[in-house]
């Protein structure tokens, strides 16, 4: 049933007495037909059908108050169904149209970072068009930058990525943090057998430093200012590259002879140029070995990085003039070593002993 | 097997249907020209109510609760409660509101959708509306435990409805209420339905005030639409608590005259035959019946009054049309003491633009 | 100075601020006589009295509600609720009410309130009791959400929330309560709210942690670099608002990150974490940030609780996955 209740009568006035029903249950009454008259205070009022339908009831009789707001009068049918108890809940028109999900795109095929997505767009490279050399056939930065060739401009600076970033980082690093000394001092090599090998003898006598001096084969870690010796000798052999500096670590050094030291190396040196390091093969180095004089130099100040403490630099073998034990000069075949140590966490007596240790080593026929 | 506990539970009423009282009434109402300050506080509800669902007819407000049928029990609690004391409301209660001094404007506006409704700066201390039902009840514990600990003699008065009695919320607040001795009223308005359940079927209680025996508490019932009983029941009971004789829980009965809210639609749970014949227990009618037949209301006094507050009802819907929507930033601006700082850009973002995103968006794919 | 465990922490800063500011009251099930359950609250009830210390009846909801009353009043009530299994009742109140009743009164009202529980697994405890709810609460607008690592950050954050002028959900890692000790300068100091702490600062890659976890995360760390992989720590600390400057900055650094938490993974604090990053750092990250979490199951009693809670290994796990990347 759809209830019509008594509307405001205006003035405030709050209800009224029936005076007289003008419809009868069961009719059918037209929009604005009078209903009912109803007396208040002032005057008789008629009251009209507020819509055309079929009276179903009426509340009270003539004599009765109703007041403002009650049931007057009860007509067929429903009221419209909100739905809701709170708000609008309105029914939309059509459903919306859903377009077919996009294919996949070109740029969903390449494997790069956003980072270097970003550097493409800068460089203006088509990542499609670049050899990815990153794990899982990822696009690199290197990559990006190789293939935007010499597209700078001579005068233009270019920023350092990769190792030559890390190398920069780490180099920062270890100069604002390191208490550096360097002890230098000349092997005697004249004995060494004839094809020895020079690589895989450093190794072996940076083995021997580290036996007589554990000390020097560690890590210091600043913040608990410990020092941290190691067993094992994992050698980081500094290796010049087209890319930049590379430092791949040769592990368990102490367990290996001279012939595996030679293998290992050779594969290592191997890996390097055809770029199939691990990552892991990056890591973990306690002590670094770095072969500068097969390049240039004598004698050199290397800069140990944290949070190794100490690095052996080779310099340039060749003969130079000595005084011997009977006090002539002769011509014999010197390696100059140049040994830089964490005074923070080394003395120059373990220093200075592991360095006669290494020579003890070096200065061995075999 | 022993008796160990029984309960009684007291029902006061002065004034029937009809304004016709029975037995002996309290010591304030033998003069009644004291309850016409409570009549001239009804009209005035009701024309606020009547004229909140003209608006929400026409667009101006949204969903409105109607007050319709609670007047005297808004009427009576306003008389009697003292200026500093706290209200606790559910959403039904802006005739309490108007006697505290709120502007009525401020309804509108909370129904309207802004959150400046919530504002009572003529009663700051009053709690805004409660619209998830019975949490304001510990909350009114919470309140009165505050007042009880400083020994104030002051008072938390909490308001729910009959189907806020089935919530945990209300039990837990009493039994606290209970247990601490706090200086708190409750009471509930029975208007008889929570939407479209009737109390038949909210609870087998006999009596709901009687959920108050479990609390250990005083418990009443009152005539809800006999606003002398409700001053009487409520100022009791306030009395008690300022006394440190501890909480009171009151059951007003009522009828809810009205649909639930404007959205809602009564006759599809309740027939018109039973809404007609509770129309002649309203508690407007029987007041104006008895005041007049004691000769403390007349007709020039009633058109007086319908003037009077027909006046207040315009320039309350004046004072609300003329509220110009909030700013944007409304919606942090109270969020914290002081925004934090990860937020101060989606303050910017809300209030703007477009551009904001549009620029971050831009910059993050700049070359 | 006092040698605190994290627990012992929380009762320092409860006892400290109860000194200085006569309107903090504590309240809760069995905080008083029994100094509540964890003995957070202990000695309390006989220093300050049984006004000032409640022992209220079981009732989570109203707790909460209680709270919000009397911060409106003026108060300065610190809540407890015994394990945060029983604390999504008072979502309801803290959600509804605490979070909004500055911003619906304009000011008008507020709500200086403190919600404390301990959460997180690890004690074997029973059904129920090693939840880690912060990201529903994280989610809770107009509310701060603060988690602490440590027995100094718990004393000088759990202050910091008591003075805080808005509702704060205090978190503690029960599995933290007396694993170590640390001294604490009973000065009242209070650490700053709305940011995260650096424990330990590295270069490769950044972990993000808050709770127990962090101490996991510090664990990781010295792994790592065992390996040669230099981590940075930080200890988000608070949760909301969350201090995502810092964050940014560090990943800037390391170009990597993992986001741990106990918590089950979906919707974790550690999505939102993952997804500020993804927003605000993609160009410097060299890898997807890693997320380690708990499962998405329902967190299992004490008999499997290892193989749910995040280990060292898996962080070490997912930051050497990063590492894979350039």
């Amino acid at each position: 049933m759809r209830i019509f209740t008594l509307p405001d009568l205006g003035e405030g006035l709050q209800e009224a007495e029936i005076v007289q029903w003008h419809v009868v249950p069961g009719e059918t009454v037209a929009a604005d037909r009078t209903m009912v008259s109803v007396e208040t205070d002032k005057a008789i009022v008629e009251i009209p059908a507020p819509f055309s339908g079929r009276v179903e009831k009426l509340f009270g009789k003539p004599g009765e108050v109703v007041h403002v707001g009650a049931p007057l009068i009860g007509f067929e049918g429903h009221e419209p169904d909100s739905g809701t108890v709170v708000g609008e809940i309105a029914p939309a028109g059509t459903a919306p149209a859903v377009r077919a999900p996009p294919r996949a795109g070109a740029a969903a095929e390449v494997k790069a970072t956003p980072a270097v997505r970003a550097l493409a767009r800068q460089r203006n490279v088509d990542l499609a068009s670049v050899a990815p050399t990153g794990a899982n056939g990822l696009v690199t930065a290197e990559d990006v930058e190789r293939a935007a060739g010499a597209g700078t401009a001579a005068d233009a600076p270019t920023p350092l990525r990769g190792t030559r970033r890390a190398m920069a980082r780490n180099m920062a690093l270890a100069h604002a943090e390191v208490a550096s000394v360097t002890i230098m001092d000349d092997a005697d090599v004249e004995a060494w057998e004839t094809g020895s090998a020079l690589m895989p003898r450093l190794a072996r006598a940076l083995v021997a430093g580290c036996r007589a001096e554990p000390g020097l084969n560690a890590w210091y870690d600043k913040h608990t200012n410990s020092r941290r010796t190691f067993e094992a000798v994992h050698v980081g052999i500094a290796v010049d590259t087209p890319d930049g500096l590379i430092v791949p670590v040769l592990r368990d050094c102490e367990k290996r002879d001279l012939a595996d030291l030679a293998c290992a190396l050779d594969d290592l040196a191997r890996q390097t140029r055809e770029r199939a390091l691990a990552p892991a093969a990056l890591r973990g180095a306690t002590i670094t070995l770095s072969n500068y004089g097969s390049i240039a130099g004598r004698y050199a100040s290397p800069i140990v990085v944290p949070p190794a403490i100490a690095i052996l630099g080779a310099g340039r073998l060749e003969p130079r003039a000595v005084v011997t034990a009977d006090g002539h000069i002769a011509a014999r075949r010197l390696l100059p070593l140049s040994l830089t140590f964490d005074h923070r966490a080394a003395t120059g007596g373990e220093a200075g002993r592991f360095l006669n240790a290494v020579i003890a080593d070096l200065v061995r026929p075999s | 097997m022993t008796v160990v506990a029984r309960f009684e539970i007291r029902y006061t009423r002065y004034l029937d249907h009809l304004g016709k009282v029975e037995g002996s009434l309290p010591e304030f109402a033998r003069d009644p020209r004291a309850l016409v300050p409570d009549y001239r506080a009804m009209v005035l509800m009701r024309a606020l109510d009547a004229k909140a669902i003209a608006l929400q007819r026409t667009g101006q407000i949204g969903t409105y609760a109607s007050t319709l049928g609670k007047e005297a029990i808004d009427a009576g609690i306003g008389a009697v409660l003292a200026r500093d004391d706290v209200v606790l409301p559910s959403y039904r209660e802006s005739g309490i509101l108007f006697l505290r001094g709120v502007s009525p404007h401020r309804v509108f506006l909370y129904w309207g959708g802004d959150e400046r409704g919530n504002v009572f700066p003529e009663s700051p201390r009053d709690f805004p509306f409660c619209v998830p039902i019975a949490l304001q009840l510990p909350h009114a514990a919470g309140v009165a435990y505050a007042m009880k600990v400083r020994r104030e003699p002051r008072v938390a008065l909490a308001i729910c409805g009959d189907g806020a009695t089935s919530k945990g919320d209300f039990y837990e607040a009493l039994n606290a209420a209970g247990t601490w001795k706090l200086p708190m009223v409750a009471v509930i308005v029975n208007n008889q339905y929570a939407i479209s359940v009737p109390r038949r079927m909210q609870s087998a209680a006999q009596t709901l005030a009687q959920k108050g025996i479990a609390a250990g508490i005083e418990c009443e019932q009152l005539d809800g639409n006999d606003v002398i009983a409700v001053h009487d029941a409520v100022g009791r009971a306030l009395e008690r608590a300022r006394a440190g004789e501890g909480p009171t829980l009151l059951e007003a009965l009522t009828y809810r005259l009205s649909d639930h809210t404007t959205a809602d639609d009564a006759s599809r749970y309740r027939s018109a035959e039973e809404l007609a014949e509770r129309w002649k227990h309203e508690p407007i009618l029987r007041l104006r019946n008895w005041l007049a037949e004691n000769g403390a209301w007349s007709k020039p006094q009633e058109e007086a009054l319908h003037r009077e507050v027909n006046e207040t009802v315009q320039a309350a819907v004046k004072a609300y049309l003329d509220t110009p929507p909030p700013a944007t930033d409304q919606m942090f601006r109270h969020l914290y003491a002081h925004l934090p700082h990860a937020y101060e850009w989606q303050r910017e973002a809300a209030a703007g633009t477009f551009e904001e995103t549009g620029q971050r968006h831009a910059e993050l794919h700049a070359g | 100075m006092p040698n605190c465990t994290l627990v012992e922490a929380v009762n320092l800063a409860l006892a400290r601020a109860m000194e200085d500011d006569p309107r903090v009251t504590v309240l809760g099930e069995d905080v008083g006589v029994n100094g509540g359950v964890f003995r957070a609250t202990a000695g309390l009830l006989e220093r300050f009295g049984a006004e000032r210390v409640v022992d209220t009846p079981l009732s989570e909801a109203l707790i909460a509600g209680m709270a919000i009353g009397m911060a409106a009043e003026g108060m300065r009530p610190v809540a407890e609720v015994q394990f945060a299994g029983f604390a999504y009742v008072t979502i309801d109140q803290i959600l509804n009410h605490a979070g909004r009743l500055r911003h619906r009164t304009q000011g008008h009202l507020a709500c200086p309130m403190v919600l404390r529980t301990p959460c997180g697994a690890g004690i074997r405890a029973p059904e129920h009791h090693s939840e880690s709810p912060e990201a529903m609460f994280a989610h809770i607008p107009g509310i701060r959400v603060v988690y602490p690592s440590s027995p100094r950050r718990a004393y000088g954050l759990l202050l910091a929330s008591i003075a805080d002028p808005d509702p704060v959900v205090f978190l503690e890692p029960s599995r933290l309560y007396r694993r170590y000790k640390e001294e604490i300068d009973d000065t009242g100091e209070p650490l700053p709210l709305d940011t995260s702490f650096v424990l330990r600062e590295g270069s490769d890659v950044t972990l993000v942690a808050w709770g127990a976890m962090v101490q996991e995360a510090l664990a990781a760390a010295d792994e790592l670099a065992a390996e040669g992989v230099s981590a940075e720590v930080i200890d988000v600390a608070t949760l909301k608002p969350l201090d995502l400057d810092t964050i940014l900055a560090s990943v800037g650094k390391t170009g990597r990150c993992v986001v741990i938490t106990e918590a089950p993974r979906t919707c974790s604090f550690a999505s939102e974490v993952a997804a500020g990053l993804a927003e605000h750092g993609l160009l410097s990250l060299l890898a997807p940030v890693q997320r380690v979490t708990g499962w998405d199951t329902v967190t299992p009693l004490a008999r499997l609780e290892s193989r749910y809670i995040p280990d060292t290994r898996r962080i070490v796990a997912a930051a050497r996955e990063t590492m894979q990347y350039s």
